[in-house]
């Protein structure tokens, strides 16, 4: 990077501008286990700091990389074309909480579990809740539009996106959206900027609908034979009209996984669970719990377990929130994938992947948010042996295809990042990434924020 | 560098990112160096020969409390606090450490003699140039502006420490052994003379470990290996002769040494490694003792109200959090204090001692600490008990600072009013 450059941002940035290796290695990666050296990473507190920023990028030509906890599935935040690490995490206030308005502004460095808890306290809810909640930041939430375990009742992050701060690529500050419910004056740019992995815009400052508190809660835990019986239960549970906030399926390789960390008996011939969760008016909770219990138990279910108090619920999801981190124990590298298909096709998806396995000789671990058709597909490979990763990679390829070939999206949560940039044309086609690149350029002329993101054969900052 | 057993530590680690919510010093610094998953990227590319700069390296897995928080919240079970000190002492070997430190653990703390000498020297050069604070827990000294330290007191060093003023054949030996450790023989002997009473009221003989060297802990999370290894030497091969039936210890820290990072210090297959298996297997905290041994059982009942929830119970990061000795103290307290006991706010949070790490960035160390101590008075906490030396020593500092009228104390002085008094739970001097 040009030494004028990181002289012109230390000016204002002072400290919080650093360059020293040790800080660009701790810059350098995500949850995807990758690494790019960043040349700079800085810290800024406010959306000026961020214009400055931007606007210094476009004159100096270097790219700018939005990070907020580093967290991603995707490679989003990694700087791959090196450059300005910008990371949000000192802006980290919830600017205000209103609730007779129900909605919520906040800073992008909130923590997504600080603003559910100030947020509960207040009896309301903000119902996103990626599993990596505790620790990721709205602004990725945003920036990747986020899902999670209640997505099947509640929507994804994108949902509850009322309006958005945020620094253009130009350097210009835009504010989009509303504080209502209601508003459609112009196109939808708030919309634009939610999933657009921080290649568009910086957000510096986001309005997020809150609702109120649910009052109460039940988990069941039914234990089924097969996958397919057990994506058969999803259907019978739609078909039952009742709305689950939680439809999560684990296949039994998942189940083996978690074992030993969380030792629990099951019914002989376990092959596939399904943890289902309702929530709601306490009367009603138990109501629906009732019917899917009888919905599990006529569609197969081996055996149903059920628990209404905070404690007995835990425990049954504990089983659940395990699995992610327990699958290393499986294998040191996971290729995690995070494809939806319609609700109708989860049963074929699952005998496809059971045949996939088998014919590329790969090991496939299925769990996921079932209830909206969105499982994660982990092939797991050893990292050592060549031919193992290049079917492990063939594998992939094939999920894709028959994702898309039956309804469905290759990307339910994590976004395109780097991870998934060579399938994104297969999805969308050749017209929409065409249009896409279109609004990148409107936004960000000069390719300045996240370049080598989203398009395979982006050219890095245009110098 | 180069370690295998490193690299093998530190590849499990999957960069998810939970620990930046537990890590008590990220809210502090908020920048990913301060969390573990940053400190084990850098030793991924010293490892790796990406080569960042030892020194620089060095730095950074110093600015740590070893509280423990991140190795237990990790989903995939990281031995962070083993990476840590393993890559300290890795760096030590390859940057040196700082002479200070080397003096102070391998030629003071390792013999029993010049810790006594170091004392006097300091008690006399406190009472001479520094300032005169009274506070709750007694008299103590406050270091003046300016000289790095930023307003830090210092508790009055004694005349005597606890070893000295036993009788010649008091504690001489017995079925259990109480490891006093440094502060509580030398700092704080009132400590030290409230577990050795206390302990004594099991009805079993007990000596006291005179012969003790510094349990190691300060020289092993500081990477200096060889004074460790030193003071282990000297501690587990006495402790071995005597031949106790348990081994008591008033404070967490210097448990954890024995009962933990003592193994993984001396080296696996030698006679000292079966010293240390033998001697960590003995190894009890103080109040698990005082409720195994059913001294508890002696105290008089507890006075019925009075001063009802004024003593609180802070818990060390090492004996509640890594050694899961969080619910006997509580226990002892019910016991000794009643009503007097509850439940203190924010009884987890670190006091942000850290030991070096407190020498080195006292003013960090000093926002955590008031942070701690003014949540606890802010809960009406008025007396604040602990298990722990450097939390004591923390917390009491603390203390002097936000609200001198706060009160720090070891759980085995409260209990010794107990047994003395009749059960009323807060001692006055």
């Amino acid at each position: 990077m040009d030494p004028k450059a990181l002289a012109a941002l230390g000016e204002f940035l002072g400290d919080r501008l650093r360059t020293s290796l040790e800080t660009r290695i701790c810059y350098s990666y995500d949850a995807t286990g990758k690494r790019f050296l960043p040349d700079a990473v800085a810290y800024p507190v406010d959306a000026e700091e961020v214009r400055r920023i931007v606007l210094l990028a476009n004159r100096y030509r270097f790219p700018v990389v939005p990070r907020g906890a580093g967290s991603g599935f995707s490679g989003g935040s990694l700087p791959v074309h090196g450059g300005v690490v910008l990371s949000t995490e000192r802006m980290d206030r919830i600017v205000a909480i209103d609730a007779e308005n129900l909605y919520a502004v906040v800073e992008p460095g909130v923590v997504t579990e600080v603003l559910k808890e100030e947020a509960r306290k207040a009896g309301l809810f903000y119902p996103p809740d990626p599993a990596s909640l505790k620790f990721s930041t709205l602004g990725g939430n945003i920036a990747e539009c986020a899902g999670g375990m209640c997505a099947v009742k509640y929507g994804v992050t994108r949902d509850y996106v009322l309006g958005l701060e945020a620094v253009l690529g130009t350097g210009e500050l835009v504010r989009t959206g509303v504080f209502t419910v209601k508003g459609v004056v112009g196109y939808d740019l708030t919309r634009m900027l939610v999933g657009s992995e921080g290649t568009l815009g910086v957000v510096t400052r986001a309005t997020l609908r809150l609702v109120p508190l649910p009052e109460a809660a039940a988990t069941l835990l039914a234990l089924f034979p097969g996958n397919r019986e057990a994506a058969g239960a999803v259907n019978a549970v739609v078909a039952a009209r009742v709305t689950p906030s939680a439809m999560e399926l684990m296949d039994r390789t998942a189940i083996d996984c978690v074992l030993s960390m969380v030792p629990m008996p099951l019914p002989e011939g376990t092959g596939s669970a399904l943890l289902l969760e309702v929530d709601g008016p306490g009367d009603s909770v138990a109501r629906d719990a009732d019917r899917l219990a009888d919905v599990c138990r006529s569609r197969g279910a081996l055996e149903v377990r059920r628990a209404s108090d905070a404690r007995g619920r835990e425990e049954l999801w504990k089983l659940r929130r395990s699995i992610s981190p327990g699958l290393r124990r499986l294998a040191p590298v996971k290729m995690n994938e995070d494809i939806v298909v319609p609700r109708n096709r989860l049963a074929d998806m699952f005998d496809f992947l059971a045949g996939l396995a088998a014919r590329k000789r790969v090991r496939i671990v299925n769990f996921g948010h079932a209830g909206d058709g969105n499982i994660h597909v982990n092939i797991m490979t050893s990292g050592t042996d060549p031919d193992e990763t290049r079917r492990a990679g063939e594998a992939v390829e094939e999920v894709f295809r028959k994702t898309v070939e039956v309804g469905g999206t290759i990307s339910g949560e994590h976004g395109i990042g780097i991870a998934k940039a060579p399938f994104l044309e297969m999805e969308v086609g050749p017209v929409g990434v065409s249009v896409m690149k279109r609004l990148k350029e409107c936004f960000d002329p000069n390719g300045i924020l996240n370049p080598g993101k989203i398009f395979l054969s982006e050219e890095a900052v245009r110098r | 560098m180069k370690d295998g057993t490193l690299s093998a530590l530190t590849a499990l680690c999957a960069k998810c990112g939970t620990c930046r919510t537990v890590c008590t010093l990220y809210p502090e610094r908020k920048a990913e160096i301060a969390v573990a998953r940053g400190k084990v990227a850098l030793l991924e590319a010293a490892l790796s020969g990406d080569d960042p700069d030892g020194e620089s390296v060095q730095e950074a897995l110093t600015d740590c409390l070893l509280c423990g928080r991140c190795e237990r919240a990790c989903p995939n079970q990281v031995l962070v606090e083993e990476i840590i000190m393993k890559g300290r002492a890795d760096l030590a070997e390859e940057v040196g450490i700082p002479a200070w430190k080397s003096i102070l653990f391998g030629k003071v703390m390792a013999s029993p003699g010049a810790t006594g000498a170091a004392r006097k020297a300091a008690a006399a050069a406190e009472r001479l140039l520094l300032k005169k604070v009274p506070t709750g827990s007694g008299l103590h000294y406050r270091f003046p502006e300016g000289l790095g330290a930023g307003g830090r007191t210092v508790p009055e060093l004694p005349a005597r420490g606890f070893v000295e003023s036993l009788g010649k054949r008091e504690g001489a030996a017995g079925q259990v052994m109480l490891f006093v450790g440094c502060v509580f023989d030398h700092v704080f002997p009132q400590v030290g003379r409230a577990a050795y009473e206390t302990v004594k009221a099991s009805g079993k003989s007990v000596g006291v470990f005179r012969e003790a060297a510094c349990c190691g802990l300060p020289a092993m999370v500081s990477g200096d290996r060889a004074s460790a290894l030193a003071c282990a030497g000297e501690n587990l091969r006495r402790l071995r002769a005597a031949e106790p039936e348990t081994i008591v210890f008033p404070c967490g820290s210097c448990l954890l040494m024995f009962r933990r990072n003592i193994l993984s210090l001396v080296p696996k297959g030698t006679p000292l490694h079966e010293d240390a298996l033998w001697v960590a297997d003995r190894s009890v905290d103080y109040a698990s003792f005082l409720l195994s041994s059913g001294v508890v059982d002696r105290l008089p009942d507890p006075p019925e109200g009075g001063r009802a929830g004024e003593i609180g119970y802070h818990d060390p990061c090492h004996l509640s959090g890594t050694l899961g000795k969080g619910p006997e103290a509580r226990e002892v307290l019910r016991r000794a204090a009643g009503t007097g006991f509850a439940e203190m706010a924010g009884a987890d949070r670190c006091c942000g001692y850290g030991g070096t790490f407190n020498v080195r960035d006292y003013p960090t160390s000093a926002r955590l600490g008031e942070g701690k101590v003014s949540h606890a008075a802010r809960g009406g906490t008025k007396v604040i008990s602990t298990a722990c030396s450097g939390c004591v020593l923390q917390m009491r500092d603390m203390a002097a600072r936000v609200d001198p009228s706060l009160r720090v104390v070891h759980i085995a002085e409260l209990v010794a009013h107990a047994l003395a008094r009749g059960g009323t739970g807060i001692p006055r001097r």
